[in-house]
């Protein structure tokens, strides 16, 4: 286990190098424009000295390998147009506890609504509820999101008398982001889960349960939502991480001071050092959410091995 | 043997709701199950065995309602019951059931120890040590060795047919009167059936069960089976003692089926095969189901069902040929050879 934990965590390095270093490789194929706020009136002498100091002007490797050794240093470089020579690891701390509140709140929400509804439609199959529940999930993944968010947003703030602007002091306006966020995972884990659940249903150890004498109940509880939640315990540690890049739209939508904003804000602005930090942190999240979720597997399935094969049967 | 009866069927008909289409699976079973006898039930797929015997448990599938007759258990009517609450006193601790396949018939997820413990606290009211005490003693019983290690493994670290004991054990942790055995040893290679088979023999003598084996392999039956009952179209067309069965069969399908048998035909010639193909129960059956492909049908079978027939008070069969006024039908020549081969062995 610990080997295979070893070898899963060098590769998981690995693909982070590769990741961090396409996108450095590509963002250099920008325009040099976005590395100065003020091109136009810059004569070309001016440019050029601005480019050494950058040390833009010298091989791509090189400026690689530099990046690298900073990196290594917690040094992601400073902030050339966003907010002029403010070191981007500064920057993403100020504005990380706004995501990753907004994003647990929602995954939270998430779950205690998306598992029982998912659990309820497969318990009841075929009935109202279940009817209802589809039409929920086909809904939110039919339409759009950015039109129900525009909904939420236009129709929540005036129910719960809130301006539309989120304000971090003010509780109630936490709600309506999260209830956005939170509504395509609903429909996510519901619908898995109802879907796990029904094949599961059909299995013959619930039979075979069935005709030990468990009642129904418990046949679906201690046996078919186990093994119905096995295939999804995989994918929450990335869900968060969706979650927190969802926000994308919802942070502009509601102007909340968080890491998904600034994404948008800092390519709209070329800030090149700014959107290699900001892209090395999701990917570094993503990567990790994979490994957890291949390690949270493990823990509950124990036909899944992840270290050489044991001894045969 | 002491002839007392367990349960009882009458006149049993099920019908299947297909589509707005109905399907007659049973159609008018009478079957007395004596204590303690092993009764086997044969046919060939379709024929409406397994569906018979999960009526027994109430475990037809929902599109399957019992339109006739009674299946009387302990002075209780299980035809009549309906609600889960009532099967829940009937399944498991009276009637429990070993699927065909081992394979997928445990949880994956759960140890084998909890798989057989929840069947022991369900039916035997233990708790704590005394629970697992009681567990462990059926994975020994059933003849797994190191009980201990293998209670907290799981199902994937087990092969076929020690899975199959382990699905015994659960059956036995229930505490059953009636071991329902739904082709056992279908799924599992021939050496593994041997065993298996042994072990459900002694398992119904340690722990006085009635039992009732579905299968169509009539070499399990020879080999374990008191009683025989033929099963074809939804119906049983002869019923008597293994012996009256393999050595005295009355009714054209048994004849059919035994003729069949790959260990009585002879080397170098093509095994028997029955012609057609089994009636479609969509459709009303008229007479005798087995008329239109047998050789031996009379006028009579293709217009009027047969009534039972009594060869001995053991033995009685569907059949007009056993009517007094029909033409003398010697059965197939070839049925000889299963007295003189033996094919009956290991029977108590």
């Amino acid at each position: 286990m610990l080997q295979y934990l070893a070898k899963r965590f060098g590769r998981s390095i690995i693909s982070l190098f590769i990741i961090i270093s396409v996108v450095f490789i590509l963002l250099r194929q920008m325009p040099i424009e976005g590395y100065f706020p003020n091109y136009e009136k810059m004569t070309d002498l001016q440019i050029q000295n601005g480019l050494e100091a950058l040390g833009l002007n010298d091989p791509i490797p090189v400026q690689l390998g530099r990046f690298w050794v900073d990196l290594l240093h917690g040094d992601l470089g400073e902030s050339i147009t966003y907010r002029q020579k403010v070191p981007v690891t500064e920057i993403i701390a100020e504005k990380i506890p706004y995501s990753v509140k907004l994003g647990s709140m929602a995954i939270v929400v998430s779950l205690l609504a998306g598992i029982p509804m998912g659990a309820m439609m497969a318990r009841y199959k075929g009935k109202w509820f279940d009817k209802f529940g589809t039409l929920f999930i086909v809904f939110i993944q039919a339409v759009p999101a950015a039109v129900y968010y525009l909904f939420i947003q236009l129709y929540g703030t005036i129910i719960l008398d809130i301006p539309l602007m989120f304000d971090p002091s003010n509780p109630k306006s936490w709600i309506l982001p999260v209830i956005s966020m939170s509504l395509g995972n609903i429909a996510y884990y519901g619908m898995w889960l109802r879907r796990y659940m029904v094949d599961e249903t059909n299995k013959d150890y619930v039979k075979l349960a069935t005709a030990k004498g468990l009642s129904g109940n418990k046949v679906f509880f201690k046996h078919v939502f186990r093994n119905a939640f096995v295939p999804l315990i995989q994918y929450l540690p990335t869900s968060f991480l969706n979650t927190v890049i969802g926000s994308i739209y919802i942070e502009s939508l509601y102007s909340v001071p968080g890491m998904g904003g600034l994404l948008v804000q800092v390519i709209k602005k070329s800030d090149n050092t700014m959107v290699q930090g900001i892209v090395l942190l999701y990917a570094t999240v993503g990567v990790i959410g994979l490994l957890l979720g291949d390690i949270l597997m493990t823990v509950i399935d124990p036909r899944i091995s992840l270290s050489k094969k044991e001894e045969g049967r | 043997m002491e002839q007392n009866v367990i349960l009882s069927v009458k006149n049993l008909h099920l019908e299947f709701n297909l589509r707005g289409r109905k399907l007659h699976a049973l159609r008018g079973i009478d079957l007395d199950v004596h204590e303690g006898e092993a009764i086997a039930i044969v046919g060939e797929s379709g024929s409406g065995k397994s569906v018979f015997t999960k009526c027994f448990m109430g475990l037809t599938d929902n599109n399957g309602t019992i339109t006739q007759g009674s299946i009387m258990y302990n002075g209780l009517d299980l035809a009549k019951l309906k609600g889960e609450k009532d099967w829940l006193s009937i399944r498991g601790g009276e009637i429990a059931m070993i699927m065909q396949d081992p394979m997928t018939s445990l949880n994956p997820l759960k140890t084998i120890g909890a798989q057989i413990a929840e069947a022991v606290a369900l039916h035997q009211g233990l708790k704590g040590a005394a629970l697992k005490e009681k567990a462990l003693q059926y994975i020994k019983d059933v003849g797994i060795a190191d009980p201990a290690r293998r209670y907290n493994q799981y199902p994937h670290e087990f092969s076929g047919g020690m899975r199959q004991r382990v699905v015994i054990a659960i059956a036995l942790a229930c505490n059953p009167k009636i071991l329902i055995c739904d082709e056992p040893t279908t799924a599992l290679d021939v050496t593994i059936q041997a065993q298996i088979l042994q072990l459900i023999k002694d398992m119904k003598a340690k722990y006085n069960l009635t039992t009732i084996f579905i299968t169509h392999d009539l070499g399990v039956v020879a080999n374990i089976a008191d009683r025989v009952a033929v099963m074809y179209a939804g119906d049983i067309i002869e019923i008597g003692t293994a012996e009256d069965i393999f050595y005295d069969a009355r009714h054209p399908y048994t004849w059919a089926l035994l003729s069949s048998l790959p260990q009585i035909g002879v080397k170098g010639e093509d095994l028997y095969t029955i012609q057609g193909t089994a009636p479609n129960l969509f459709q009303e059956v008229h007479g005798d189901a087995f008329a239109p492909r047998n050789p031996h049908a009379l006028k009579m079978d293709f217009v009027k069902r047969p009534p039972y027939f009594e060869v001995s008070p053991s033995h009685k069969a569907k059949t007009w040929l056993l009517d007094p006024r029909a033409p003398k039908v010697e059965p197939p020549a070839v049925l000889e050879k299963i007295r003189s081969g033996g094919l009956i062995h290991g029977n108590k």
